[in-house]
């Protein structure tokens, strides 16, 4: 059974087709796609506008690239939410109007719960299905979000961040420092060659649920760090790097990058981890998980998959593979087989919802 | 309008739930200051001080650009990671202002000249550690 999923609740526009919940048939994004100049070079950003502009060659890549027919799915899945309304419009109209075109059913699908079914779906199609009751620790741009996740898929929030989310932090220090946007992939390429217990990052103690995580303070300490150490030369020498050459290589990078700094790359890498697995791990001993997973963006990051494997957890931990982690819409597919088994099927007029929650 | 000062993120957070009461129901208020001034804490005081939602349920706003709080009555925007003024147009911001919602936009006064003439804005400086000087001015 082939489900078409649709994603388009922020920068990317994405389609894919998932058999029977493991089997990803296709999965096209449009900021990523090779074909750039047969959308206009454009990489999809903000905007409804770029949306629109893509939404229909990817999913026609999508259904083409794995031999689908529109009648040969099983249902239509979109992202509800949450997002940007005018993003989400777009994917969820148009997967509403294929519904009622064809009469393949429409279901409604949670991007953070699409997140976790990236890494779920991995993990069963590697023979290593995620045991239960389960961790979902979603780590990205926009979310920092740990869950308690039940057979049948059953969610319970037990933390989130107060503040920043850690790929946030990411891109802020990246930036700060006269790095690329986003600043995930070259701290993460950088930090390795650096000390990562240079610099101490401490993390101020919150009231509230221990389970919450925060970042602003580590992203202010690292502004007050570099204040104090009359960086503005090397800053300035980035950003003229950047100016020349969008997209510098890790060793153009590197040769512009003193130790000293690179150290305190290291050491924030090394903070914004331990505060991410560490709170993961809290949460994964308050109920007895039998398995953690880690989903989303950050999930790329290599300093937290060596962490994390070699923080020697009772459990497993899982990560999906860099394609599934970032937005796309094979997680969006994923998530919607336990719904089309279940028959939890979305009427076509149901809202976008820029601010819905998973728990 | 005076100049406020607070001590810690929790006196910023409570001085944000007093300017709600004083602030204009609706329309922009810019929330302006460098990285790590407060903005985003002073936006959960704000939004906590309107009923709205709970000051720990604001969370930053700058990968998901718009938060929408107590039904569309505030909305907390951050155009940090926009560059153009053609970015600017594609969010639809211009719809916001015509609700009766209150507009918090942080990063806003790098595209000052693209959004209403009228509006409030709160500068935010770091004085010191954990020191904040807020000021905040009304325009026509």
């Amino acid at each position: 059974m082939r489900i078409l999923g649709i994603e388009s609740s922020c920068d990317e526009t994405a389609a894919a087709v998932v058999e029977d919940g493991v089997t990803v048939l296709s999965s096209v994004v449009a900021s990523q796609m090779s074909t750039h100049g047969k959308y206009g070079g454009v990489v999809p950003e903000l905007a409804s506008r770029e949306h629109l502009r893509a939404i229909v060659p990817v999913v026609r890549e999508a259904l083409d690239l794995s031999g689908t027919k529109l009648e040969d799915l099983a249902a239509i899945a979109a992202t509800v939410g949450p997002g940007l309304v005018g993003s989400l419009l777009v994917g969820l109209t148009y997967a509403k109007s294929l519904s009622f075109a064809t009469g393949v059913p429409l279901i409604a699908v949670n991007h953070i719960e699409g997140h976790i079914h990236a890494t779920v779906l991995e993990a069963r199609r590697a023979g290593t299905p995620v045991e239960f009751p389960a961790v979902a620790l979603v780590v990205s741009g926009g979310h920092t979000h740990l869950f308690e996740l039940r057979e049948g898929f059953e969610y319970r929030l037990l933390g989130r961040t107060r503040d920043d989310a850690a790929g946030e932090a990411f891109d802020k220090v990246a930036k700060l420092l006269g790095y690329s946007y986003p600043g995930g992939p070259v701290v993460d390429q950088l930090s390795p060659l650096g000390d990562a217990a240079a610099v101490r990052f401490t993390f101020a103690k919150m009231k509230g649920n221990a389970l919450d995580f925060s970042f602003s303070g580590l992203k202010t300490a690292v502004l007050r760090w570099v204040e104090s150490h009359d960086m503005q030369a090397e800053i300035a020498a980035r950003r003229a790097l950047l100016r020349e050459n969008p997209s510098p290589t890790p060793e153009q990078w590197l040769a512009a990058t003193p130790q000293r700094t690179l150290d305190l790359l290291a050491s924030f890498q090394r903070a914004v981890i331990a505060e991410l697995l560490t709170r993961a791990a809290a949460a994964a001993e308050s109920i007895a998980a039998r398995s953690l997973i880690v989903s989303g963006g950050v999930a790329c990051n290599s300093g937290l998959r060596a962490a994390a494997k070699a923080a020697g957890l009772p459990y497993p931990v899982y990560f999906p593979s860099v394609g599934l982690s970032t937005d796309n819409a094979a997680m969006i597919a994923a998530a919607a087989f336990p719904k089309l088994a279940r028959g939890d099927f979305a009427s076509l007029d149901i809202a976008a919802q820029a601010n819905l929650t998973l728990a | 309008m005076p100049t406020y000062r607070t001590a810690s993120e929790e006196e910023t957070v409570a001085l944000g739930e007093r300017l709600a009461r004083v602030l204009p129901p609706h329309g922009l208020v810019l929330l302006t200051g460098n990285l790590g001034a407060g903005k985003t804490t002073l936006a959960k005081g704000i939004v906590s001080g309107l009923g709205a939602a709970p000051a720990e349920e604001v969370s930053s706003p700058t990968f998901t650009l718009i938060h929408e709080y107590g039904n569309g009555r505030v909305y907390h925007v951050d155009l940090y990671r926009l560059e153009e003024p053609r970015e600017l147009a594609t969010l639809g911001l211009d719809e916001l202002f015509e609700r009766d919602a209150l507009v918090l936009i942080e990063w806003g006064e790098r595209f000052g000249r693209f959004l209403p003439a009228e509006r409030t804005e709160i500068r935010i400086r770091a004085v010191d550690h954990d020191e904040r000087e807020i000021e905040v001015t009304q325009s026509l």
